[in-house]
């Protein structure tokens, strides 16, 4: 391998930002991610493939939704011999910062298939209110 | 597009003109990682946010093939800040070299990734060789 990834932080960057950014579909340093938003609620979409639940971690602040995490490398036998290897074993980080308030203490993330889906319900005070004509 | 760069996500107006939706069907060929060890080869193929039952893998004597289909992932009500995901159909297919007992051919889905498991014949199979 080229290019070694257990560099100090700010370093792991650089080189995620500048060497191998989005060369190929292969090389993915950022989940792909899908934001909806509904009426009363963002809900978040984000590719996972090979990612187990403890390797994951989710923060927010600031109506900010951070994942961050790591996939790792398949558990292959000793006397195997690789044949192809296209799948990028590497952390990953992305935060996404929501439009409106959300209510922090009532999100809620599953991950299932390979596939992260996080509910973020909108702060009563950021929901779009219908005013009653009287 | 920084790592600790925060994307702050626009809204653009949600009236039923402007409104974005689900992209249409994207075709991906899934990254895939492939081993050999003594008695079978195992491929492994990423298709995120796929089923077991959106999965197919048919094996035939020198082919192997795998699809799966991924998505719609959102209600029609939805209006798209980001859409990187879409709706996918994933489709991989391989040679497969002789000596492989493909009636015995097993496939796994977990965590997104499809594991595909070819048991060599046992001709094929490594065999150690007593000395005499």
């Amino acid at each position: 391998m080229l290019i070694r990834f257990d560099h100090p932080r700010m370093f792991d960057n650089l080189l995620q930002d500048f060497v191998v950014g989005d060369f190929t579909s292969a090389v993915k340093s950022f989940p792909a991610i899908d934001v909806a938003e509904h009426e009363n609620e963002f809900v978040l979409l984000a590719e996972m493939p090979g990612v187990k639940k403890e390797d994951l971690k989710l923060t927010v602040e600031n109506n900010a939704l951070t994942l961050s995490g790591m996939r790792k490398p398949y558990e292959i036998p000793q006397d195997a011999r690789v044949l192809l290897n296209e799948v990028r074993v590497r952390e990953f980080s992305r935060s996404i910062e929501f439009p409106s308030d959300v209510e922090v203490d009532k999100i809620a993330a599953e991950l299932q298939n390979g596939l992260l889906r996080v509910v973020l319900p909108k702060a009563e005070r950021a929901r779009v209110k219908r005013i009653e004509i009287q | 597009m920084g790592n600790n760069g925060k994307e702050a996500l626009m809204r653009k107006h949600s009236s039923a003109l402007a409104k974005r939706t689900e992209p249409v069907e994207r075709s991906i060929t899934p990254v895939a990682d492939i081993y050999e060890t003594a008695d079978a080869f195992v491929v492994k193929l990423d298709i995120p946010g796929a089923t077991k039952d959106s999965i197919s893998v048919s094996v035939e004597p020198g082919y192997l093939s795998a699809k799966g289909l991924v998505g719609p992932h959102h209600t029609e009500d939805a209006n798209l800040l980001l859409g990187e995901i879409g709706r996918r159909s994933y489709f991989r297919e391989f040679n497969l070299t002789e000596g492989i007992n493909h009636k015995e051919v097993e496939a796994q889905f977990e965590d997104g990734v499809l594991t595909i498991r070819l048991p060599k014949t046992d001709e094929m199979k490594l065999k150690e060789i007593p000395i005499k």
